[in-house]
């Protein structure tokens, strides 16, 4: 019994781990700026991407193979300086006195324009770089071989957990956007800069979608389309704890994946079902996910 | 009054006479337009890619050589990764444009797709890679496979493995999810129940076509313990699927058959003794290739265009332009040197045989290619920097087709143990 | 006769004549008066201030209940077959729309978007019922009858498809204009307000959800008739951001402007490919950026000002 348990929670863990990331960078920009961006997808794969270009670059020039690992940091670092500011400041700021249908179709124009500026770049064949994953090496649990990168995942989703909720709740910054949060007007009125912590805050989203996109590229490959795919499984864990809920999206990803673990190891048939039926029957009970709460109607 | 009548009804007729005859004798055009489709971007082009570059060598040795006919050939590639819906939409704008004749398609979903499209279009198109079995189910009068299907392949890889594993109990199944990873599931099984009843399988996975991640499935299958892995992954996920399972130590727990391994050889250190395919005799080292003799040139000029030895869906889609090349001058024998209309040529293409670069191609009537299958296992030899196939079979291909009209799952339950005696032995092909 | 109406008017004469001038063009047309439908379907609920990430799934249900009734059911007439198709999608809708349009904001759209994602996915897994990635080919539908060969049945479908855009367009417009019409605009409005007149926000959000489901099946059961072939790829999320894309740079004021978005998509794809298929999104989504910032009333702002219209009181905005 145990030999089945085992391996199903480190499965479920490791694919929560990588859920995570994306999910909580929607999520944490859509309690901040109350905008839904469409095209946190694609910001999840250029980060796959640039982070994968950077690791065979290091490979391809004789560098110490260590240095993949802090390439992939950094690769999601330079993503999100260079396309959090320039997004907020350009698109979405001016969306934020109009509906949510104009800044849902702003956003969706600009997961257009990205993806085929990925296929300009990148191009379309799909691009490998599992150095940090066979540096690493491998683990035995419950009878089953790990690879140890899948494991430092689920400890780097967690350090990254705890860092956003003493960011919020101890630095200065974090506290400011609590209270941007809690009462925008009323947070403006007090004197602090509103579009200050908007870009920060955005900043921090694309920072998350990139590094949980360079995060993945050591186990899989990254290739067109990638973009769409995740972007709607962050959708899928973000609705589910809750739209702007921290502990939501964390919470949400562990269930979700663990669904997907349940039905590749006892209903092949419906891995692909399973995270948008978790999504349903939650919504269908709790329609503003598990942490969240509807917004009152206005007069 | 009456005269000019009657001068005008001339005029009209003459002009409408010439206008017909023009229309029935189909003057040369400028170029054989085709439309090449396959898979161009995503993961499924690290396959797709292979047979484009096998059509642009081809296009330019047959317009070389002075084109089909004397006319040269110009080709639209499309890219299948943009779903079925707008490689439909494409085939409809150049089947109602300038296109003669379609090389469609790579996936054998968008071949179920368009072959009645093909039969409403009246457009003469040849399937180059798909395989479903189901494509036949209902006639087409316009689209041609020069491949062998599923049934052949999959029953081929099966054989091999029990030839050379016996002792075989535990089976899992990793097909990508839709009709090829699905039929190839059902023929496994199929030949399995028939010939080795005693068999289990203990997983049966279909992860949707382009996955980037496989863990959890490795997990599963590292959970399961199956004595073998069959899977027709192919493409990218096939590559994904290697890298990520090798480090996980699966080629060392379970025999592992990879129906489309031939395509990844070069690009992954896949481990010597995986069981691997070309679907059908499409393989430019195999001793038949090397006795036809054309293969190798083919080989030379890929390799120094494009830097890596062709694989077996590049092979494929240069056998595919020869049944298009024979097709065209059939028909052009039978007009006696004009043109030939649409309907000419699918009727050049019924019922056509020829000689491929890998081997004997004939059509059946359902315009079901028939072709051999090579089956073998990767083996390092000398002078060759990754692994080729050895210890090979060579089934002939019309011994593992049902006959026409069978309905094939049911006949491959006819089956039993006793076909090893008339097939030849892994090993037997040198 | 206004200006307005002769600018109709002679937008349905080039319809009517596009086909026989340019044959190529038939079957794009086809497919940007199907899109349409659907387009026209989102855009109603736009107008109540709702942006619905999932009437895909309608058009799906549209697509998948003609491919049903042809392959399955034994219904080939093609009225038969659109009505039916249509009628499906307008339960689904219904039935859907009970649950979801409780609900507002943002959280309309992502609820729409699960259910549609999980239609796509049950749709995608179920290989046996659905054909799983593959779909499900539409044999040619008959006539009243008469057998056809494709390319006489498509020039039917045309005519057919542009007829009922004028039927629906005016069945459409009265809506608009009638109680439960403005019903709808004044949830965006004033929703509270609303209630206290007596009126109520859910039935007259279904009975709209309800419309914009069948609008979007009929567009779906045009498709799979003409396209010949149903995928699950016709629920997916991208295409419903299509169609709410489409809505918009169309312009979503009059019944025209969705099919005008439709059109203008359809026919500069056509005349893109070759040239930019590699950045067609790129231009799409450009072109949306441009149409939100500069062009708030859409394309059917354009045939506004031509038609000297200037007054927009009262009239539904993003």
């Amino acid at each position: 019994m145990l030999q089945t348990i085992i391996p199903l929670l480190v499965d479920a863990l490791a694919n929560a781990a990588l859920i995570f990331f994306v999910a909580v960078g929607l999520t944490l920009v859509f309690s901040v700026l109350r905008i839904l961006n469409v095209a946190h997808g694609s910001l999840y794969s250029i980060g796959a991407y640039v982070a994968a270009s950077v690791g065979l670059w290091i490979v391809a020039a004789g560098l110490p193979e260590w240095l993949t690992f802090p390439a992939l940091l950094l690769s999601a670092a330079f993503v999100a300086l260079l396309f959090g500011p320039l997004i907020e400041k350009t698109l979405v700021r001016w969306t934020y006195d109009k509906s949510e249908a104009v800044q849902v179709l702003v956003t969706f124009g600009l997961f257009l324009i990205l993806e085929d500026l990925q296929r300009m770049v990148f191009g379309v064949q799909s691009v490998y770089q599992d150095t940090p994953m066979s540096l690493l090496g491998i683990s035995q649990i419950g009878g089953i071989v790990y690879l140890n990168y899948q494991l430092l995942l689920i400890a780097l989703a967690i350090v990254v957990l705890i860092a956003l909720k003493v960011f919020i709740a101890y630095s200065r910054t974090g506290k400011l956007l609590a209270a941007v949060v809690a009462d925008r007007e009323v947070s403006q009125a007090m004197g602090i800069d509103t579009g200050k912590m908007f870009v920060i805050a955005f900043t921090i989203g694309v920072f998350l979608a990139a590094l949980g996109g360079a995060l993945a590229t050591p186990t899989s490959g990254v290739s067109p389309g990638l973009g769409a795919e995740t972007m709607v499984l962050a959708f899928a864990v973000a609705a589910v704890g809750g739209l702007g809920q921290v502990e939501g999206a964390a919470l949400a990803s562990i269930i979700v994946a663990m669904a997907k673990v349940l039905a590749i190891y006892f209903a092949p048939a419906l891995d692909a079902v399973a995270p948008y039926l978790v999504m349903l029957v939650v919504l269908i009970v709790r329609p503003y996910g598990l942490f969240g709460s509807g917004a009152t109607r206005r007069i | 009054m009456q005269h000019f009548r009657l001068k005008a009804l001339a005029v009209a007729a003459t002009a409408l006479t010439t206008l017909a005859t023009s229309a029935m004798a189909q003057d040369k055009p400028e170029s054989l337009d085709i439309g090449v489709f396959t898979f161009l971007s995503g993961p499924a082009a690290a396959y797709g890619m292979p047979g484009r570059q096998g059509a642009e060598i081809m296009i330019e040795q047959i317009n070389a050589d002075g084109g089909i006919g004397g006319v040269p050939v110009s080709a639209t590639f499309v890219d299948e990764a943009q779903g079925a819906e707008g490689v439909i939409s494409e085939y409809r704008r150049l089947a109602e444009g300038e296109a003669d004749f379609m090389i469609a398609a790579l996936s054998s979903g968008n071949c179920l797709a368009l072959a009645p499209i093909a039969d409403q279009l009246q457009m003469p198109t040849v399937g180059w890679n798909c395989d479903t079995h189901q494509l036949f189910k209902e006639s087409h009068d316009y689209f041609y496979r020069p491949n062998g299907n599923t049934i052949a392949e999959f029953m081929a890889y099966t054989l091999y493995f029990l030839d050379e594993n016996p002792d075989v109990k535990r089976v899992a199944i990793i097909n990508p999810d839709y009709s090829f990873g699905h039929d190839a599931a059902e023929i496994v099984k199929a030949t399995l129940k028939a010939v080795k009843p005693e068999t289990e399988v203990v997983a049966e996975l279909f992860p949707k076509l382009g996955s980037s991640s496989y863990q959890t499935e490795i997990s599963r299958l590292a959970a399961a313990r199956p004595d073998v892995i069959f899977s027709n992954l192919w493409g990218g996920d096939l590559e994904n699927f290697i890298r990520q399972a090798q480090p996980r130590g699966i080629f060392a727990q379970s025999k592992t058959v990879l129906a489309l391994g031939e395509t990844v050889l070069q690009r992954s250190n896949l481990p010597e003794g995986v069981i691997v395919g070309v679907l059908g005799d499409g393989w430019w080292r195999s001793p038949d290739a090397e006795q036809i003799g054309q293969a190798g040139e083919f080989a030379a000029t890929y390799n120094a265009k494009f830097g890596e030895d062709p694989v077996f869906p590049a092979v494929k889609m240069a056998n595919a332009f020869l049944v298009m090349k024979a097709a065209y001058e059939k028909a052009l024998e039978t007009t006696g040197g004009t043109w030939p209309t649409h309907e000419q040529v699918a009727g050049a293409l019924e019922g056509l045989s020829i000689e491929t670069l890998t081997g004997e191609m004939s059509f059946r009537e359902d315009n079901d290619g028939i072709v051999d299958q090579i089956v073998g296992t990767t083996t390092m030899v000398e002078g060759i920097d990754y692994p080729v196939l050895g210890n090979m079979v060579r089934y002939d291909g019309a011994a593992l087709l049902p006959p026409l009209g069978e309905d094939p799952l049911g006949w491959i339950g006819t089956l039993s143990p006793s076909i090893f005696d008339e097939l030849p032995d892994p090993g037997s092909y040198k | 006769m206004t200006r307005f109406h002769i600018i109709l008017a002679t937008g349905l004469v080039a319809m009517v004549l596009a086909p026989l001038v340019f044959p190529s063009i038939q079957f794009v047309l086809t497919i940007a008066m199907a899109k349409g439908f659907a387009a026209l379907g989102v855009a109603l609920l736009l107008r109540a201030g709702l942006i619905s990430l999932g009437h895909a799934m309608f058009f799906a249900a549209g697509a998948y209940g003609a491919a049903f009734l042809a392959t399955r059911l034994g219904v080939t007439d093609i009225l038969l077959i659109l009505l039916l198709s249509t009628v499906l999608a307008t339960v689904v809708g219904l039935i859907v729309g009970m649950f979801l349009v409780r609900y507002r904001a943002i959280f309309f759209a992502m609820l729409n978007l699960a259910v549609s994602m999980v239609a796509y996915s049950l749709v995608s897994k179920f290989y046996g019922i659905t054909g799983g990635t593959d779909g499900i080919g539409v044999p040619v539908p008959t006539v009243f009858g008469a057998v056809l060969d494709k390319a006489a049945f498509d020039n039917l479908l045309y005519y057919l498809a542009l007829v009922l855009v004028v039927v629906v367009g005016v069945f459409v417009h009265r809506y608009l204009h009638s109680p439960l019409g403005h019903a709808l605009s004044a949830v965006h409005t004033n929703e509270v307000r609303l209630e206290y007149l007596g009126v109520s926000a859910w039935s007259a959000l279904l009975v709209g959800y309800g419309i914009s489901a069948a609008l979007a099946g009929l567009g779906g059961a045009i498709a799979a008739t003409s396209i010949g072939h149903v995928l699950p790829e016709y629920a997916f999320w991208t295409e419903s951001g299509h169609f709410v894309l489409t809505a918009v740079l169309g312009g979503i004021a009059g019944i025209a402007g969705p099919l005008l978005g439709s059109i203008f998509l359809e026919v500069v794809h056509t005349a893109a490919v070759g040239y930019f298929a590699e950045a067609w999104n790129m231009i799409v989504g450009i072109t949306l950026l441009v149409v939100i910032f500069f062009l708030p009333r859409g394309l059917f702002g354009l045939v506004e000002k031509l038609s000297g219209i200037k007054d927009h009181q009262g009239e539904p905005k993003l």
